[in-house]
């Protein structure tokens, strides 16, 4: 079966269909941005955009992505050109970063919709996803920081989500 | 069977030295690295006493060393034609380790410290062949002067060179940002790769030590600057244990017991063998071990449910008995300080205060990947003890095979990855197969079958005399932290009698005459060990709920109450400090209060105050503020995510977390039944506020976990009169 990945068509056996996505991502596609933590759905460290939204990719079987668009971590920057959600989390970085993944996806997803969200709403957005290192504030001071990031680019380059041509 | 192949497997570069280095001693106490052309490399031996060098001390001294030389140093820089390279021998977990180090390198050697690049050593290159640990908060307060010094000779010795080969004077030479200019005609620089490259014969160090810079000097240290492993981590580049890969790797998985210390009485491999995937079934009863390599770590992992294993022996204790086992009495344990004339006489204060198991619960399970060969082991595995994976791995590969551990990142660890089976349970599954295979705990496991923070219980006794505290008796009973992971016989530890994991943190650190404590080790079926500041914050949860009951006694302020009861400078200018920062004379909004708590650890003085609220039966805390005296702070920006993340982890101990242990095992199995804190329940003010101070630089990883449940619990009792001493803290 062919997964579409950051853009590009990738093969990926058949046997795997009823696997973890976030096991085909990592260990079969080499895509090492996208994290493990519980395998339940709970601490948001596998998280990749499905269609633009956020998923658990531990509690999605790849055959579920088929002829979906996936968005991974790698998928983000082009080229050296990071997205503004990385460029505020490489500014202010979080400790051990395992879980950066999760928290970089819930911001972009967030800002695609709203470009300048109020602190509650970054509260309630990037809630569901753990720090064991704590770095929560650093997290919300890096969603505004994204957005201020976004919003002084050139209106052609401010799309949170850039898909590669 | 045929095996998917990686279309982008590619080998984890081996960091390792310039193959062609010789170290040869110098009359001092560095080594310099020879024999290879066009590189410079300076460096040194420490053992866990730092900046104590073995080997040229001995040697200078004019006998044959008494214990073996070490054939290689275990800190250096290799200065090449484009660049500088420095091996620091710490692991990163995340608190930034690298880049504080690198910090501290580049002040001395005088060069922006993003032009370092750091590398771990592996353990064949630049390990201390019996301690290589990072751990106890240790690595900035240990490595600060010899790093330095070892800078500072790097530089005088490019300084020395430059100046012959510019035909210059030495005192004629300035160097900065890596390079040497003549004072007097900035035209003639030369970069240190350019001075290297250029040197015939045979480098030669200073006989003194340079003079190291003051304070005020300083350009690097102390500056807020980001991380150097940053960029890579913001990419998704592979530098965690889990994300290790080489060609033609498989996927392991290893079946538990289902219960602690149980054994396996039978395995066969049933239909195993059969499902998709698998490659090999690995079956030990005498070595008490079952696995199953398959190509997928989905299938190894389905494969699993289909061995046939029975089970033999270990406990089936509740919890209800182990917090029995777990209680401290009066009178009972060794006696660890004894001051002054402790009898209790009059009216005595007493209290007794528990804290449960807990998960270290970092978010990257270990995992490690191993390649056996018929003359070599390669180990890719994220440690904070490289040796005792060695051993580990020893005991379970037989055969006279070389084995090297590439250290990788670790995604958190807390103290779990200094004792840890991932490595071993690879390197057994890939000399089975004669393939590399990689293993990575899920989260089930590793809340189950994992070591754990020790309950303890600790009971507080004393006597007041006009208001200040005249005696006080205490009993510490907590089961196993380091006992249980350093390989000391039975005997040995029944003669020490307690555990010294327990002493962080374990002295109220007051003025107290009359004061004794004793410590009762508490020897558990359930496996414990170190987790975040080992002692330190069960400890101080007893301690500081302690020390505010007694205020309140003395009915005295419980800020005045501790600064009453100490002479000490630095803890009393950071308590001075937190009253007027947290603004704790003034008057709180209505359904809001403060508690404050103090401790100190490994040399860094806390004071912390929180202000909180309910929330029908939730504790809402708002706002911390922290004063801390650690010394020089190297860098300001890990020094304070250090500080969050304790508060931030301190929080969720004290709120959420408990691990039960029902007929031998945890009943906990994944975060929905051991939940941690949220970015929702962080209180949105953490500030952290450094002394100013010109003293060495002491620990930082550990320190500021420690009054944070204390706090909590005081502020608690301020706001409604509530006496909680059990963690955690939940309102009834």
């Amino acid at each position: 079966m062919n997964l579409m990945v950051n853009g590009k068509t990738v093969p990926v056996p058949d046997a795997q269909a009823l696997e973890p996505l976030v096991w085909v991502l990592r260990d079969t596609l080499g895509l090492m941005g996208t994290r493990y933590g519980c395998g339940i759905g709970v601490c948001g460290a596998c998280n990749i955009l499905l269609d633009g939204k956020v998923v658990r990719s531990c509690q999605t079987l790849s055959e579920t992505a088929l002829g979906k668009e996936i968005i991974t971590l790698e998928g983000l920057a082009i080229g050296e050109d990071l997205h503004p959600v990385q460029q505020a989390f490489l500014e202010n970085p979080l400790q051990c970063c395992w879980c950066m993944t999760g928290h970089i996806m819930n911001a972009v997803e967030l800002l695609e919709t709203n470009k300048q969200p109020t602190p509650a709403q970054i509260d309630n957005a990037m809630n569901n996803n753990y720090c064991r290192c704590g770095g929560y504030n650093s997290i919300r001071a890096n969603v505004v920081t994204a957005s201020e990031i976004a919003s002084s680019l050139p209106s052609a380059k401010r799309l949170t989500i850039r898909r590669k041509s | 069977m045929k095996r998917t192949p990686k279309p982008d497997a590619v080998a984890r570069p081996k960091p390792k030295p310039d193959a062609a280095t010789r170290w040869k001693t110098t009359r001092r106490r560095f080594l310099i690295g020879a024999g290879s052309l066009g590189v410079l490399a300076v460096g040194g031996y420490f053992g866990l006493e730092a900046g104590r060098p073995l080997l040229v001390d001995r040697i200078e001294g004019g006998g044959a060393p008494s214990s073996p030389a070490p054939s290689n140093p275990n800190l250096w820089f290799e200065i090449k034609a484009d660049k500088i390279i420095f091996f620091a021998p710490k692991f990163e977990m995340g608190q930034g380790i690298q880049s504080a180090l690198a910090q501290i390198a580049a002040e001395e050697l005088e060069i922006d410290w993003r032009n370092l690049e750091l590398r771990q050593p592996d353990s064949q290159h630049g390990f201390s062949p019996t301690f290589m640990f990072t751990f106890g908060s240790t690595s900035v307060k240990d490595l600060y002067k010899p790093i330095r010094e070892m800078a500072a000779s790097l530089r005088e010795m490019l300084r020395s060179e430059a100046a012959l080969q510019l035909g210059a004077d030495v005192s004629s030479i300035e160097v900065k940002n890596g390079l040497c200019s003549l004072k007097t005609d900035s035209s003639k620089t030369l970069s240190y790769g350019a001075v290297v490259a250029a040197k015939t014969g045979e480098w030669v160090m200073p006989k003194t030590p340079p003079a190291l810079k003051a304070k005020a000097q300083f350009v690097s240290i102390g500056k807020p600057l980001s991380r150097l492993d940053a960029k890579s981590k913001v990419m998704g580049q592979p530098v965690y244990s889990m994300d290790a890969r080489i060609e033609g790797m498989l996927y392991g998985a290893v079946a538990r017991a289902p219960r602690f210390g149980a054994k396996l009485e039978t395995a066969s491999a049933g239909e195993a063998e059969t499902q998709v995937g698998v490659v090999k079934v690995v079956l030990d009863v005498a070595g008490n071990f079952a696995g199953v390599v398959a190509q997928t770590r989905t299938q190894a992992r389905n494969a699993l449910k289909f061995l046939e294993l029975t089970w033999t022996g270990g406990t089936s204790i509740s919890q209800a008995e182990l917090d029995t086992l777990v209680t401290a009495k009066a009178g009972t344990g060794v006696v660890i300080r004894n001051r002054g004339q402790a009898n209790l006489q009059g009216d005595v204060i007493s209290a007794s205060y528990r804290t449960p198991f807990a998960a270290h619960a970092h978010l990257e399970p270990l995992a490690a990947l191993a390649d056996v060969k018929e003359k070599s082991i390669d180990v890719w595995v994220g440690t904070q003890a490289a040796n005792s994976d060695e051993s580990a791995i020893k005991k379970v590969v037989p055969g006279n095979r070389s084995i090297k551990i590439y250290p990788m990142q670790m995604g958190g660890s807390f103290g779990r990855k200094g004792s840890q089976s991932a490595a071993p349970e690879a390197a057994r599954l890939s000399a089975a197969v004669g393939e590399p295979v990689h293993v990575a705990w899920t989260r089930e496991e590793e809340m189950q079958q994992s070591f754990y923070r020790p309950p303890t219980n600790t009971l507080m006794q004393a006597t007041l005399e006009n208001g200040m505290i005249k005696a006080v008796q205490q009993v510490t009973a907590s089961g196993d932290i380091l006992f249980s992971i350093i390989p000391i016989p039975a005997f040995i530890k029944n003669t020490i009698g307690f555990d010294f994991g327990t002493l962080s943190g374990q002295f109220l650190p007051y003025d107290i005459a009359n004061y004794v404590v004793r410590n009762q080790r508490i020897d558990l079926p359930i496996p414990t060990g170190p987790w975040r500041g080992v002692g330190l914050m069960p400890n101080v949860f007893a301690l500081e709920c302690f020390m505010d009951e007694l205020a309140v006694a003395a009915k005295t302020d419980p800020l005045e109450f501790r600064l009453k009861h100490t002479s000490n400078p630095r803890m009393k200018a950071v308590l001075e400090d937190v009253r007027t920062r947290s603004n704790w004379a003034s008057p709180t909004p209505s359904g809001v209060a403060r508690g404050v708590a103090y401790c100190t650890a490994v040399g860094t003085f806390v004071a912390m105050v929180v202000e909180i609220r309910l929330e029908g039966k939730e504790i809402i805390v708002d706002r911390v503020t922290l004063s801390i005296d650690t010394g020089i702070v190297i860098s300001p920006t890990n020094a304070t995510l250090q500080a969050r993340g304790s508060v931030v982890m301190g929080l969720s101990s004290t709120l959420l977390e408990k691990i039960t242990i029902e007929n031998g095992a945890v009943v906990q199995t994944n975060f929905k039944d051991y939940p941690l804190l949220t970015l929702k329940a962080t209180p949105k003010t953490i500030e952290v506020h450094f002394m100013d101070s010109s003293e060495p630089p002491s620990g930082m990883g550990e320190p500021v976990i420690g009054p944070v449940p204390a706090a909590v619990a005081n502020a608690l009792f301020a706001l409604n009169g509530q006496r909680l001493r059990e963690l955690p803290l939940i309102l009834e």
